[in-house]
């Protein structure tokens, strides 16, 4: 039975103190962004906003014709935890929209604060390093929006944009950096990879008597398994299911060491990165020539 | 002096700024690129699909109706009241009036009645729900007011203080040949005249071009066909920082040693 969740009332700044942990500089030197916060931030957060308005029509349009009807106020998850205000998709984009407003926009700089335009300031900063991270880009507030305006494109553009200036969350930073350093989120390198598949495979001997292998960088396989990495490491009865099925379907398959990740947390950070780490699947299969990728987390 | 800035400039001004500023909004919109694929699912797969997609979306809300339907009702009939009455206002434009605006008269006569209605309802709910208060700015309170003004000076002049049909029709139809006069006619139209030229002026500024916006919104106009590529326009090769990643030759070498211990 369909129970709607009780939608909450106004708890003012009830999140603000959920805040992410900033990157390290170890990791923001392997993903290629500055390793701190840039000494001109503002401009060049500006800079970027400016390059991200004129590359991604959706940012533009939606932070343009957004009406503030509030139909999607009571649809984002993180509002109907919170009840913070701000984590209410509209607010949410208005972070970013009052800096546009009095920026880039004539009705923001000749009407001002009145118009909800707003400085890029140190306090606009930090609510944007708060709320911008409290959004999973599920994208529930454009199913509802009359026009189908999407905060996780604000989002994803805001969080582009801070991370031009050097800042970043840690826990996106850091598994980047891993993807690149192992292939994978987790951080699982080569060779525990492959003990794994080889203790699998033992286990699957053990239970059903039959010898079924769990290839890894095998050159010429059919078909590369692109799977989420906690499949070989916490979900293994995953995996054992992926190794079953091209078993009894006598499909030739093999994992790669260099890609062994479905999921990709570039989508978190910027462009380039989120380009980066998708490349690999590309890489990893013409590496292993492989005729089809199978890609899923 | 000031009638004829009124009566004959404003017009011409406010209309000029409506046509070049809509204009100026879609050009902005429209050669910003598309990188991605954004359309939100479930979504139609052929060009008609989009088409009857958009088209709903700008007739009869389905997202809204999913999602709040009392604010769908009111905006439903709001939308639907005001192409009436723009409808009906049409016979001033025209002459002689085409049979279709002469049937649309009536219809738009309740519609220009029941207007208030539904902008009261919207007004209400921005300072009476929570939600709404905390969201809503200066112009979403400047748009309702304009309407609702708007409207109710309407209602005025076609139920109390009627404006000599002749003038009015003297009055624009002079407009649009490009003979403009000066009318003599009552405050109060007078009135009415001057806050549509605010609402002209206004429009494409303000967030009142989601009327035009919604045709260009890349997660409602896409199609679900993602059987076939897609090209991002402004795509760059991007490369890895190797110098700073763990080094391939230990990555080898970890390796040889694991099967080396097998």
């Amino acid at each position: 039975m369909h129970v709607p969740l009780p939608v909450p009332g106004l708890k003012i700044g009830a999140s603000i103190h959920q805040r992410c942990y900033p990157a390290k500089t170890k990791d923001m030197i392997k993903i290629d962004l500055p390793r701190t916060r840039v000494q001109d931030w503002k401009e060049t957060m500006l800079k970027k906003m400016a390059e991200v308005l004129d590359k991604y029509r959706s940012v533009r349009l939606y932070l343009d014709i957004c009406v503030k009807c509030g139909a999607c106020a009571d649809k984002c998850p993180f509002f109907l935890g919170t009840g913070d205000p701000k984590n209410m998709p509209v607010a949410r984009a208005d972070l970013l929209r009052k800096v546009y407003k009095r920026y880039f926009t004539l009705g923001g700089k000749v009407w001002g604060r009145a118009n909800e335009a707003e400085e890029l300031n140190e306090a606009v900063l930090a609510e944007w390093f708060t709320y911008f991270y409290q959004c999973s880009e599920c994208r529930r507030c454009s199913v509802f929006c009359p026009y189908g305006i999407d905060t996780a494109e604000i989002t994803i553009a805001a969080r582009e944009i801070m991370a031009a200036a050097g800042i970043a969350t840690k826990y996106v930073t850091e598994v980047v950096a891993k993807v690149y350093d192992t292939g994978n989120n987790l951080g699982i390198w080569a060779p525990a990879w492959k003990d794994n598949c080889t203790f699998l495979e033992e286990d699957l001997k053990e239970i059903e008597g039959v010898d079924i292998k769990f290839p890894v960088d095998a050159v010429g396989a059919e078909i590369l398994l692109v799977p989420p990495s906690a499949d070989n490491f916490a979900n293994t009865d995953t995996m054992i299911g992926y190794a079953k099925m091209f078993h009894a379907a006598g499909i030739s398959w093999t994992t790669s060491t260099y890609c062994n990740e479905g999921g990709n947390f570039g989508l978190f950070l910027d462009y380039a990165n989120l380009k980066k780490v998708n490349n690999r699947i590309l890489e990893a299969a013409r590496q292993l020539k492989v005729k089809k990728v199978y890609w899923g987390e | 002096m000031g009638m004829k800035f009124l009566f004959i400039f404003l017009p011409y001004l406010s209309f000029g700024i409506f046509l070049g500023g809509v204009l100026y909004r879609f050009w902005r919109w429209a050669r910003t690129p598309v990188p991605l694929r954004i359309v939100t699912t479930p979504a139609p797969k052929t060009r008609l699909g989009v088409a009857w997609r958009i088209a709903g979306d700008v007739l009869w809300f389905p997202s809204l109706f999913k999602g709040d339907k009392p604010l769908w009702v009111a905006g439903l009939l709001f939308h639907l009241f005001l192409w009436l009455v723009l409808l009906r206002h049409l016979r001033y434009f025209l002459y002689p009036v085409p049979g279709w605006v002469a049937a649309v008269q009536t219809p738009g006569l309740y519609a220009g009645y029941l207007i208030p209605l539904p902008l009261i309802f919207l007004f209400a709910r921005r300072l009476l729900a929570e939600r709404i208060l905390y969201i809503s700015i200066l112009g979403d309170y400047f748009a309702l007011f304009l309407l609702l003004t708007l409207t109710i000076n309407g209602i005025l002049l076609e139920a109390f203080f009627r404006a000599y049909i002749v003038d009015v029709k003297a009055l624009i139809l002079g407009l649009v040949h490009f003979q403009p006069i000066v009318p003599d006619v009552h405050w109060l139209f007078t009135l009415h005249f001057l806050l549509a030229m605010v609402l002209l002026i206004y429009f494409p500024f303000g967030k009142l071009m989601h009327s035009g916006g919604i045709f260009l919104s890349p997660a409602r106009n896409q199609r679900a066909n993602f059987e076939q590529s897609f090209t991002n326009p402004w795509d760059y090769p991007v490369a890895y920082n190797r110098e700073n990643l763990f080094p391939p030759e230990k990555y080898a070498q970890d390796l040889a040693e694991s099967e080396g211990g097998k």
